[in-house]
C-alpha cells in the first residue's frame, strides 16, 4: 500500500508537469456548487431557476437578457422586426450557428428555421409528436402563449415569423426565457427515427457555450465547453481574452453549509446562495467574494384555495394574520431579506407602495378562525422547501417558525417535504394544502409574477399557480395589462391586481431577498444575475 | 591415306567422343550446377524464412523500443529470401518450378506486407499503450490532487463544524435562558390569569432579573444584540405588572420560536456537515481506490497486452467499464471527476482500439504463420526439386561418362589398331631396306618410294640421304687425300725449314768459330812471323857472326816469348777447334750424352762470343760446377744459341749501351733450371703471347724467319721433355726459363703443340 501511494505521488508530480501545458494557470474545470437537482434538462420543461441555469449553459434563445441585466439583446436571432401593430414578429436567424454533437448524433447543418419551429411547435401544438415527450410544457402554457400565438411560420431557412392573436409586450421578454431555448429539429428527427424520442430531454443538444456530458441526480451535471460556439469569447463579456474552461460542472450540493465548505476548500468556484448566517464569514474570507444583487423574486406560502379549509377566505386571512413574517425575515433572511407585502418585489415598476404591510395580529386571526367555525383549529399539511432557494435560504426553518405561529391559533401544521424535484412536482400537481415556494422573475416583467404565478391559466393542474387561485377580476386585470404597451395603464392594472390579491390572500407573501453568490476570487467573468440565472459563458478561473 | 590423317583419325575419334562427352557433361554439369545452386538458394531462402519467422516472433514479443531492430532484421531476411526466390524463379528449369517460386514470392510479398501492417499496428498500439499509461498516471494524479484537497477541506470542515457546534451550544444556552426567564415570569402570568392583580408584588424580582441577565448574556453570545437589549427593557418595569408579564411572555415566545428554529437549523447543518465530512472522506477513499484500481488495472492490462492476451484485455476493458461507472457514480470532486472519467474513458477507448489492433495483429500473426508455413513448404519443395534435379543430372552425367568413355575407348582402340597396322607394315619394310642399304650402300635403293604417304616420303628421303652420303664420303675422301698430301708437303717444308735453320745456325756457328779461331791463329801467325824474322836476323848475325851475347840473350828471350805466345794461341785455337768440333758434333749428331753443364756452357758461350762482340755485349755465366746432365747437348746448344741470338738481335736492337746476357743454371732435384736473361728492351705484351708461334717475328725485315722460338719451344718440350716460360716487360729485359730433367725418359716425347701465349709449356 505504501509503495503504491508513493508511486501515485511520484506520477502525480510528473502529471502535474504535463497538465501545466494545457492552459497555464487556468482551471480546466469550473465547478458551480448549485443548490439542487434540476427538474429537467429540457429548457421547455424547466420551471426553476436551478434547472433554468442548468439549461442556459447548453441552449440559446432567439433573444436573451444580457447577463446581469434585464436588457434584451439579440441571440440566435440576429435581428427581428415587429409589425402588424405588435402582432407579427419576424426573426432573422444568425448564420452558421452550430449545434452540439454527442455519441448518438452529429449535426449535419447549422441552425435553421426548422429548429426554431420545432422548439416552439412541440410546446404549442398538442398533437406535435414531441408534445408529450419528457413531460409537460407548463411554463409555456402558464405564460398563456398557447392562446396568444396564432401561428409560427418558416419564411425561409433563416427567417421565422411569429403571429400573435393580440399584441403582447411580454412576448419578446418571454422568448428570452429558458423555454425559448432552441433545440435541434434534426436531432429530434433522428431520435424519433431511432425510436428514442425521450433522449431529447435526457441528452440535450443545443447551441450553447457548453455541451451536455452527463447528469447524475444528486451529484452533478457535467458539461464540456463547445469549441464551435457561435459567440466569440470577447462578445460573451469575458474580461480577459483567455481561453474558456474545458469543463463545467454543476455540483449539486443542497446544504448551504456544505456548499460553503466546498467553496472554501476550492471544490467549487462559485456557490449558490450562501446562508444568511454565513455571509459575514464569506466576506471575511480573503479567498472569497460575495456577489449580491437585488433579485426580482418573492418567497411565499401558497394556500391551496381549492382545498378546504383554504377555500375559505377567512381561514386564509387568519393564516396570513397569524404568521409573524418579521420574525421570519429577521431570523432566516437577516439583512438580505425584506418582508414581502405582495407578489411583486419593491424594485418592480408595478409595485404598489400604497398597500400597507400585512398585519401580524394573532387575536384577529383567532377571531377569523372562530368565524370560520374552526375555533379549535385544524390540522393541515405544510410543505417546506427541501433546498435553499434564492428566495428562501432555509425552507425548513421558515416552516418551523410558521408552524409555531400557526400553533398559537390552533392550526396544527404537519411539516412535509420531498426531494426537490418530487417536491416541485407535488406542488405543481396541486396536492399540498400549504406550501412554501418562491419565484424569481425570468424576464423582469410584472406579468412574470402576477400572471404566471397567479393567473387563472396557471391555476390549472400542473400550472405554476400553486394556490390554484383563479379570480376573474384579477385575471382580467393582469391579462389586460399584458395587452398593452403603456406603462401607466399597466401599472394601474397591476396595482388593481395587487389589491385584489391582498383581498383574496391566496398566498402569504414572506420575503424578497437580495440574492448572494459566493465566488472564489480566482473566478473572472461571473456576474450576479437579477433573473437568478447562473451563467458561465466566458467565465474563467485561475488555478 | 596419309599417316597424319590416320593419326588424326586415331587421335580424333577419341577426342571427338571425349568432346561430345565433355559437351554433354558440361551441359549436364551446368544444369546440375544450376539445380544445385537452386537448391542452395531454396535452402537459403528456407533458412532465411525460418529465421525471419523466429525474428518475427521476437519482434512480436519485443518491447516497443526493441522492436525496430527485429523488424529491420526481419525485412532484411525476407528481402534476401525474396531475392533468392526471384533468382529461383528466373533460373527455374521447369515451368512448374518457376510457378512455384513465383507463387512463393507472392506469398512472401503478402507475408512482408502483413508484417508491415503488423508493425504499423504495433506502433499504433505502442502509442496507444503509452497514451493509456499517461491516462492511468493522470488518474492517479487526479486522485492524489483530490486527496490533498480533501485534507485541506477536512481542516476547514472541522473548523466549520466546531463553529456550528459552538453556536448550537450558545443557541441552546439562549433557549435555556429563555426558558428560565419564562419560568420566572410565569407566576405573574398565572396570577394575572387568576385575576390576582395584587399578587404582582410578590413576584420574585430577583429571580426575574437574574434570568433576564443570563438570557441577555446568552443572546449576546449568539449575536442577538437587539434582543439582549430588549431583555433588560422587558424585565425593568417597576412594578412588574401583568402587562409587563404579557409583553415578556409574548416576546419570549417569539424569540423562542426563532431560536429553536435556529437550533434545529444548526442541528441540521451540523448533521449535514458531519455527513458530508464522512461522505467526503469516503469519496476521497473511493477516489484513491479508483486511482489504485486504475493503476493496477493499467499494469495488468499492460501485462495482458504484452502477452497479447486479448481475452484478458477484454476482461480489463470490462473492469475499466465498471471503473468508469463507479467514477461517474461516486460523488468525486467535480473538479477532477470529469477528468477522471475522461481519463478512464480515454483509457478504455484506447484499450479497445489497442485490443482491436491486437486482434488484428493476432489475425496477422496467424495469417503470417500460414504464409510462413506455406512459404517454408514452398522453399523446401523448391529445394527438394532442385536437389532431385541435381542428383538426376549427376547420375546421368556419370552414366554418360561411363558409356562415352567405353565407346570412345573401343572405337579409339579399333581405329588405332588399324592405323598402326597400316603404318607399321611399311615401316618394317623400310627398316629392312635401310638396314640392307646400310650394309651395302651400293645396293639397290629402298622399295616403297612410289608410295604417296609419309612412308613413301621417308623412303624417298632415305634414298636421297644414302646417295648424298655416298657422294659426300667420296668427296671427303678426296679432300682427305689432298690434305694428307698437303700435310706431307707441309712437314717436308717444315723439315726443310728446320734443316735450313739448323744449317743457318750451324753456319753461324762456323762463322763464330772461324772468328774465334782467327784471333789465336792470327796471333800465332804474327808471332811465328816475328820469330822467323828474328831467327833470320839471328841467323844473319850468326851468319854475320856478329852475334853478341846480349843479342843472343835477347833473341833467346824473344824466341822464348814468341814460342810461349805461339803455344798459347795455338793451344787456344786447338781448344777452340776441339770445342767446335764437339759443338758441331753435338749439333749434327743429336746424340744424347752425359756432360758437365758448366764446362759445356763455357764452351758454348765461347762459341757465341763473336755474336756478342759486335755490339760489345757481355755475357755472364752463373753455373755451379758439377751439374752433370744426361741429355741432348746439341739440342740444348741450339736452344741457348737461339736464345742468346734473340737477346742480341731483338733485346739489344737499337740499344745504345751494350747489354748483358746472363745465363744462370740451377739444379733442383731431377730438374735443371736454365735461365737466359737480358736487360734489353723486352717484349711488348701483345707479342708475348705469340712468341712461340711459328713465323712470328718482329724483325722479318732484318731477315728473321720467325721460327727460332718455335723451334726452341719444340726442342724443349719434345727433346728435353722440359718446360719453357718467357717473362718480359718492355724496358725490363727478357727472362727465358727452361726446366728440364737431368735425364729425360728414354723415348722422345712427341712435340707438343705450341701453347697459347703466356702459358708455361708443360
Amino acid at each position: 500500500m505504501t509503495g503504491i501511494m508513493t508511486r501515485i505521488a511520484a506520477v502525480a508530480l510528473a502529471a502535474i508537469a504535463v497538465l501545466g501545458d494545457a492552459v497555464p494557470g487556468q482551471a480546466r474545470t469550473l465547478v458551480y456548487c448549485s443548490e439542487g437537482d434540476p427538474e429537467a434538462l429540457d429548457p421547455g420543461l424547466v420551471t426553476t431557476t436551478t434547472a433554468m441555469s442548468v439549461t442556459w449553459q447548453m441552449f440559446n434563445s432567439l433573444v436573451e437578457f444580457a447577463p446581469g441585466t434585464t436588457d434584451l439583446r439579440p441571440a440566435l436571432a440576429e435581428s427581428w422586426a415587429v409589425s402588424d401593430g405588435g402582432r407579427t414578429y419576424d426573426f432573422l436567424l444568425r448564420e452558421g450557428v452550430r449545434f452540439h454533437a454527442n455519441a448518438r448524433f452529429t449535426p449535419s447543418r447549422p441552425l435553421e428555421a426548422e429548429d426554431v419551429l420545432f422548439s416552439f411547435l412541440r410546446q404549442w401544438q398538442p398533437d406535435h409528436p414531441y408534445h408529450r415527450v419528457g413531460g409537460d410544457f407548463a411554463y409555456f402554457r402558464d405564460l398563456g402563449l398557447a392562446g396568444l400565438i396564432e401561428g409560427i411560420e418558416r419564411l425561409d431557412a433563416r427567417r421565422v415569423r411569429f403571429r400573435l392573436k393580440e399584441p403582447d409586450p411580454t412576448f419578446l421578454p418571454n422568448l428570452a426565457q429558458a423555454f425559448g431555448g432552441i433545440l435541434s429539429a434534426e436531432y429530434a428527427d433522428h431520435l424519433m427515427r431511432q425510436g428514442t424520442p425521450e433522449e431529447l430531454a435526457r441528452a440535450p443538444i443545443g447551441t450553447g457555450p457548453f455541451r451536455f456530458v452527463d447528469y447524475r441526480p444528486g451529484v452533478a451535471v457535467r458539461y464540456r465547453s463547445f469549441p464551435q460556439y457561435w459567440r466569440r469569447p470577447r462578445e460573451a463579456g469575458t474580461q480577459v481574452g483567455t481561453d474558456a474552461v474545458e469543463g463545467l460542472v454543476f455540483s449539486i450540493t443542497p446544504n448551504t453549509a456544505v456548499r460553503l465548505t466546498k467553496l472554501k476548500a476550492g471544490e467549487c468556484h462559485v456557490m449558490a446562495f450562501p446562508g444568511t448566517a454565513d455571509l459575514d464569514a464569506v466576506r471575511a474570507d480573503h479567498d472569497l467574494a460575495l456577489l449580491s444583487g437585488e433579485a426580482l423574486n418573492v418567497a411565499y406560502l401558497a394556500l391551496n384555495t381549492t382545498r378546504p379549509p383554504m377555500n375559505d377566505l377567512r381561514v386564509r386571512r387568519a393564516i396570513s394574520l397569524a404568521i409573524d413574517r418579521r420574525a421570519i425575515v429577521e431570523a432566516v433572511y437577516g439583512p438580505a431579506g425584506t418582508v414581502a407585502r405582495n407578489p411583486l418585489p419593491p424594485s418592480s415598476w408595478a409595485f404598489d407602495p400604497d398597500l400597507p404591510e400585512p398585519a401580524f395580529d394573532r387575536e384577529a386571526a383567532a377571531r377569523l378562525l372562530a368565524q370560520a367555525g374552526l375555533s379549535d383549529g385544524f390540522e393541515t399539511d405544510l410543505w417546506y422547501l427541501p433546498v435553499s432557494r434564492p428566495y428562501n435560504p432555509d425552507g425548513r426553518r421558515v416552516a418551523d417558525m410558521i408552524r409555531a405561529d400557526l400553533a398559537r391559533i390552533g392550526i396544527r401544521a404537519r411539516l412535509t417535504t420531498r426531494d426537490w424535484n418530487a417536491y416541485r412536482a407535488a406542488l405543481y400537481s396541486g396536492a399540498p394544502t400549504m406550501m412554501l415556494y418562491g419565484w424569481t422573475s425570468d424576464n423582469g416583467d410584472p406579468d412574470n409574477f402576477l400572471n404566471v404565478l397567479l393567473g387563472c391559466r396557471a391555476a390549472e393542474p400542473g400550472g405554476a399557480n400553486l394556490a390554484r387561485w383563479c379570480d376573474p377580476g384579477y385575471d382580467a386585470a393582469v391579462k389586460s395589462a399584458r395587452g398593452t404597451d403603456d406603462r401607466e395603464t399597466r401599472t394601474r392594472l397591476y396595482r388593481e391586481a395587487q389589491n385584489r390579491f391582498r383581498e383574496a390572500a391566496p398566498w402569504v407573501p414572506l420575503a424578497h431577498t437580495v440574492v448572494h453568490m459566493g465566488v472564489r476570487r480566482t473566478v473572472e467573468g461571473f456576474r450576479a444575475d437579477p433573473l437568478g440565472r447562473a451563467l458561465f459563458e466566458g467565465v474563467t478561473a485561475r488555478e | 591415306m596419309r599417316v597424319g590423317r590416320k593419326i588424326a583419325l586415331v587421335g580424333g575419334v577419341p577426342i571427338l567422343v571425349a568432346a561430345a562427352i565433355a559437351a554433354a557433361g558440361w551441359i549436364l554439369l551446368t544444369q546440375g550446377e544450376r539445380a544445385r545452386a537452386g537448391a542452395l538458394l531454396a535452402a537459403r531462402a528456407y533458412h532465411d524464412l525460418t529465421l525471419a519467422r523466429m525474428v518475427r516472433d521476437d519482434a512480436v514479443a519485443a518491447r516497443a523500443e526493441e522492436r525496430a531492430a527485429f523488424e529491420t532484421r526481419f525485412f532484411d531476411l525476407t528481402s534476401r529470401a525474396g531475392r533468392g526466390l526471384e533468382t529461383l524463379q528466373n533460373q527455374a528449369r521447369t515451368r512448374g518450378q518457376a510457378e512455384r517460386a513465383g507463387a512463393a514470392r507472392q506469398s512472401l510479398d503478402r507475408y512482408v506486407a502483413r508484417m508491415r501492417d503488423f508493425s504499423a499496428v504495433a506502433r499504433e498500439n505502442d502509442g496507444l499503450i503509452a497514451e493509456m499509461g499517461r491516462r492511468a498516471n493522470r488518474l492517479t494524479d487526479l486522485a492524489e490532487q483530490a486527496r490533498q484537497r480533501q485534507q485541506a477541506s477536512n481542516v476547514d470542515l472541522a473548523r466549520t463544524i466546531t463553529g456550528k457546534v459552538n453556536r448550537l451550544r450558545a443557541t441552546r444556552d439562549v433557549v435555556m435562558g429563555l426558558n428560565g426567564l419564562m419560568a420566572a415570569a410565569w407566576p405573574l402570568v398565572l396570577a394575572r390569569q387568576r385575576g390576582e392583580e395584587a399578587d404582582a408584588a410578590r413576584i420574585d424580582r430577583g429571580r426575574l432579573v437574574q434570568a433576564g441577565r443570563d438570557l441577555a448574556a446568552a443572546l449576546r453570545a449568539t449575536s442577538h444584540e437587539p434582543a439582549a437589549a430588549e431583555v433588560a427593557a422587558l424585565t425593568a418595569p417597576q412594578p412588574f405588572d401583568g402587562a409587563a408579564g404579557d409583553r415578556l411572555t409574548e416576546w419570549g415566545e417569539r424569540l423562542l420560536k426563532i431560536v429553536t428554529s435556529e437550533q434545529r437549523t444548526l442541528d441540521d447543518e451540523v448533521a449535514q456537515l458531519l455527513a458530508y465530512a464522512v461522505e467526503a472522506n469516503a469519496t476521497e477513499q473511493a477516489t484513491q481506490n479508483i486511482g489504485i484500481a486504475t493503476l493496477r488495472l493499467g499494469q495488468r492490462t499492460a501485462e495482458a497486452l504484452a502477452r497479447r492476451d486479448t481475452e484478458a484485455a477484454s476482461a480489463m476493458l470490462g473492469e475499466g467499464d465498471r471503473l468508469s461507472a463507479s467514477a461517474s457514480a461516486l460523488p468525486i470532486s467535480p473538479l477532477i471527476q470529469s477528468d477522471m472519467i475522461e481519463a478512464i474513458d480515454g483509457w478504455r477507448t484506447r484499450l479497445a482500439t489497442t485490443m482491436d489492433g491486437l486482434k488484428r495483429q493476432n489475425a496477422m500473426i496467424a495469417e503470417m504463420d500460414g504464409l510462413a508455413a506455406s512459404l517454408s513448404e514452398a522453399a523446401r519443395a523448391l529445394n527438394d526439386d532442385a536437389l532431385e534435379d541435381a542428383d538426376r543430372f549427376g547420375t546421368f552425367l556419370g552414366r554418360l561418362l561411363l558409356a562415352g568413355a567405353a565407346v570412345g575407348l573401343l572405337l579409339g582402340a579399333l581405329v588405332a589398331l588399324l592405323v598402326a597396322r597400316s603404318i607399321l607394315v611399311p615401316l618394317r619394310q623400310l627398316q629392312g631396306d635401310m638396314i640392307a642399304l646400310a650394309a651395302d650402300p651400293k645396293a639397290e635403293g629402298l622399295s616403297g618410294t612410289q608410295r604417296t604417304d609419309e612412308l613413301g616420303d621417308i623412303a624417298r628421303a632415305t634414298n636421297f640421304f644414302v646417295t648424298e652420303i655416298g657422294r659426300r664420303e667420296r668427296a671427303l675422301r678426296r679432300a682427305k687425300d689432298q690434305a694428307d698430301h698437303a700435310l706431307e708437303d707441309l712437314h717436308q717444308a717444315q723439315d726443310d725449314l728446320i734443316r735450313a735453320e739448323k744449317l743457318a745456325s750451324l753456319g753461324q756457328l762456323v762463322a763464330g768459330v772461324a772468328h774465334e779461331i782467327n784471333t789465336p791463329l792470327g796471333i800465332a801467325l804474327t808471332t811465328a812471323t816475328l820469330v822467323r824474322d828474328e831467327t833470320r836476323a839471328f841467323q844473319g848475325l850468326v851468319a854475320a857472326g856478329t852475334l853478341s851475347r846480349s843479342r843472343l840473350t835477347h833473341f833467346v828471350d824473344r824466341v822464348g816469348e814468341g814460342t810461349q805466345l805461339l803455344c798459347a794461341n795455338l793451344t787456344r785455337a786447338a781448344d777452340l777447334v776441339h770445342g767446335f768440333k764437339q759443338v758441331a758434333v753435338d749439333r749434327a749428331s743429336d746424340e744424347r750424352r752425359s756432360f758437365d753443364l758448366d764446362v759445356w756452357l763455357g764452351e758454348l758461350l765461347a762459341s757465341l762470343q763473336p755474336m756478342l762482340r759486335k755490339g760489345g755485349h757481355r755475357i755472364r755465366r752463373e753455373c755451379p760446377p758439377g751439374i752433370v746432365v744426361d741429355t741432348y747437348p746439341g739440342v740444348l746448344a741450339q736452344i741457348v744459341t737461339n736464345l742468346v741470338a734473340n737477346a742480341v738481335v731483338h733485346g739489344f736492337a737499337g740499344a745504345e749501351t751494350p747489354g748483358t746476357i746472363t745465363v744462370r743454371v740451377a739444379s733442383t732435384g731431377a730438374l735443371v733450371r736454365l735461365e737466359v736473361g737480358d736487360d734489353g728492351s723486352g717484349i711488348a705484351p701483345e707479342n708475348l703471347g705469340r712468341i712461340f708461334d711459328p713465323f712470328f717475328t718482329t724483325a722479318r725485315s732484318r731477315g728473321s724467319t720467325g721460327l727460332g722460338m718455335h723451334i726452341v719451344h719444340n726442342l724443349v718440350t719434345a727433346k728435353l721433355q722440359g718446360r719453357i716460360a718467357v717473362e718480359s716487360e718492355p724496358g725490363q729485359g727478357t727472362q727465358v726459363r727452361l726446366d728440364f730433367p737431368r735425364a729425360p725418359a728414354g723415348a722422345e716425347r712427341p712435340g707438343t703443340a705450341r701453347r697459347p701465349a703466356g702459358a708455361e709449356a708443360p
